[in-house]
């Protein structure tokens, strides 16, 4: 934690850290209530003069859209919302929970030092548009195509040695005399893991986990490539809002990418108060 | 048949792959009695306790609790304690529920924890700590509690890894006759590893020295030091270290530092049969210097020789001379340190002959 006053030269470069990040998601949501005709206005229109929901309304209700005399898509983006949160919530569980067996193996039962988790990472080690014809064929053989389970399988498998790799470093961070002294106190090896090294590493568990649920979220060409009519998910919606006759529906976008975002900024809220590491300051010598 | 009752390990074995961690350590570790596990960093002091916890399995050998067989057990299922030298304190609990963990574990009933717990911090003087977190102690209270966790159930063994190297040395000495104290009033069974000689000879029942994974010697803290059973252990017990010198056997008399001394029997009858070259050790306080205006008397064994170092070390002084190549450091009061210079040639004499010990070329202790 910083507890020591800025310097001045470091404001200034704060400042604009701070636009290039801010800059962007203002224009986001001030484009998610801009009526069509200021979507891309030129000279740009900053803050619209009349504010408008339009652009939600029609995520839900597609023809809604037709009264500003824009042609719309025919699908509500409902079903993606759903998809989006049923694919992205299970593979982070999974991966997460893979990972912390995974990290906790590695960490404390395994005398290779670098080669195991080397052989993890090894499935990041490539482009994922590299693997992504290979899915395709393996996934018409096996009927996982435009399946929710097809997709859920290959978000765990991509975002696996992520979390295997941000909770070992959490786990090894963490004396093992700490579980060592529950065993002895009369746990056994997995009771000890899930009552003292999983509480102890609370902070690793749920940085990890928005870590794994930010990529998810926000995956496309996996969820591109995979879904035909069954699966949907958010960031294949949002590129569907390019229409013929219209072209692309900017607002229409920006509302959908203002909704996807508001998860993201809870769980960054909520996950805040725990990412302090070093949680096992002053339990041990060092 | 008598069992015997204690720990007692057979053969223990432990290889990390090609590297010999322990080697056929075989020792027992009296019940009520404070054993000690001495030797330098690397020798396998941690890894024998890891071994006989069952925090890691053995390469090989057996180990028995009061009789019964526990090579193959679960920590859990072996009754042991273990303090862990980084301490391993639960950092997200409080003090109360650090000592009450193993009774928590083992569901003890909630009035039970409580009496114990509270009886044992007035006991280990931590009635304060109880609802703070670890990392808001001093070193001596993460200590007590560390100690206290271990204590609160009634194990058939404690296994203490080096559970004073936290500490500052003068809380080291407190802590370690409080820990000697407990021991002893409630005639727990302890087995603790250490580096430090001094500790040992200190705490210690029964001494087992460690080297290189395997077992050195076992002894009592005095024969130790009286009959370090190596070059190694003579060194690495002591302080100043022992001295060592080329030493010759003439004529029934050690002759060293070109002095004569005469040879106790025992070791004369060994010498006059290989009357090869071999080490002498002379602990620091087997010489002492002669001051004027104090003249040697006829009957001791005197030599002559440049001062060359003065160590301060507080009440005394560390002073090592040079005779032929050779240092003899030896021990004088602090306040003969004003009549010293350095290459001032002066006298010393061996006091007790019977006590050099001398070492065969390959470093053993000819009467070990």
């Amino acid at each position: 934690m910083l507890n020591r006053p800025l310097s001045l030269w470091q404001i200034p470069l704060l400042l604009v850290a701070l636009a290039l990040v801010l800059f962007p998601i203002f224009w986001l949501v001030m484009t998610a209530i801009k009526p069509p005709i200021d979507w891309n206005a030129s000279p740009a229109i900053w803050i619209p003069s009349e504010p408008t929901l339009i652009n939600f309304r029609t995520l839900f209700d597609p023809a809604a859209i037709r009264a500003y005399g824009v042609g719309g898509v025919s699908q509500a983006a409902t079903k993606a919302v759903v998809g989006s949160i049923v694919a992205s919530v299970s593979a982070t569980f999974l991966a997460v929970a893979l990972g912390l067996v995974s990290a906790i193996g590695l960490s404390r039962y395994s005398r290779t030092n670098w080669s195991t988790p080397l052989v993890i990472l090894s499935g990041r080690m490539f482009p994922p548009a590299a693997i992504a014809v290979p899915f395709v064929i393996i996934f018409s053989l096996t009927s996982l195509m435009d399946t929710y389970p097809g997709l859920v399988a290959i978000y765990t498998a991509v975002t696996l040695p992520f979390s295997t790799w941000m909770l070992k470093s959490f786990v090894d961070d963490l004396p093992r005399e700490m579980e060592e002294a529950a065993m002895l106190d009369g746990k056994s090896r997995i009771m000890a893991h899930l009552t003292v090294t999983v509480p102890l590493i609370k902070g690793g568990l749920f940085s990890t986990t928005m870590l794994v649920f930010i990529l998810n979220w926000s995956e496309y060409m996996f969820a591109q490539v995979l879904s035909n009519t069954e699966l949907a998910t958010i960031p294949v919606q949002l590129a569907k809002y390019v229409t013929a006759t219209a072209g692309t529906l900017y607002g229409v976008q920006a509302a959908l990418a203002v909704l996807a975002m508001i998860p993201l900024i809870l769980g960054g809220f909520f996950i805040q108060g725990h990412l302090a590491r070093g949680l096992t300051f002053g339990a041990i010598k060092k | 048949m008598t069992v015997f009752e204690g720990l007692e390990a057979q053969e223990l074995t432990k290889r990390y792959g090609p590297k010999k961690a322990l080697e056929e350590a075989s020792f027992v570790a009296e019940k009520a009695g404070f054993t000690v596990l001495l030797g330098p960093t690397g020798a396998g002091k941690t890894t024998t306790l890891r071994l006989l916890s069952g925090l890691e399995p053995q390469t090989k050998g057996r180990i028995y609790l009061d009789g019964r067989e526990v090579s193959g057990l679960a920590p859990k299922d072996r009754d042991l304690a273990m303090i862990f030298d980084n301490l391993a304190l639960y950092p997200n609990k409080n003090g109360f529920e650090n000592l009450a963990s193993p009774l928590v574990q083992r569901k003890r009933p909630l009035s039970e924890i409580r009496q114990k717990v509270y009886s044992l911090a007035e006991k280990l003087n931590l009635t304060l700590v109880l609802d703070r977190l670890p990392k808001t102690m001093s070193g001596g209270e993460k200590q007590r509690l560390a100690l206290g966790r271990a204590l609160v159930r009634e194990p058939r063994f404690f296994l203490l890894d080096e559970p004073l190297s936290s500490v500052d040395a003068p809380l080291r000495f407190k802590l370690r006759s409080e820990l000697k104290r407990l021991q002893k009033q409630e005639a727990r069974s302890f087995l603790m590893a250490t580096p430090d000689f001094a500790e040992a000879l200190a705490v210690g029942d029964k001494i087992i020295t460690l080297n290189k994974g395997r077992v050195t010697q076992i002894a009592t803290p005095k024969d130790l030091y009286a009959r370090p059973v190596d070059l190694t252990t003579a060194t690495f017990v002591g302080s100043p270290p022992i001295n060592l010198f080329k030493g010759r056997f003439e004529g029934g008399a050690l002759s060293f530092l070109g002095l004569r001394c005469p040879c106790p029997g025992p070791l004369a009858k060994i010498l006059m049969a290989s009357p090869r070259d071999f080490t002498v050790g002379l602990r620091p306080e087997n010489a002492a210097l002669i001051l004027p205006p104090n003249e040697p008397r006829p009957e001791d064994i005197v030599g002559a020789a440049p001062l060359v170092d003065i160590e301060p070390l507080g009440r005394t002084l560390a002073v090592t001379l040079k005779l032929n190549g050779e240092r003899l450091t030896t021990l004088a009061s602090a306040a003969v340190l004003s009549r010293l210079t350095l290459g001032q040639e002066i006298k010393f004499k061996i006091n007790e002959p019977e006590s050099v010990l001398a070492f065969n070329s390959a470093g053993r202790n000819f009467l070990a």
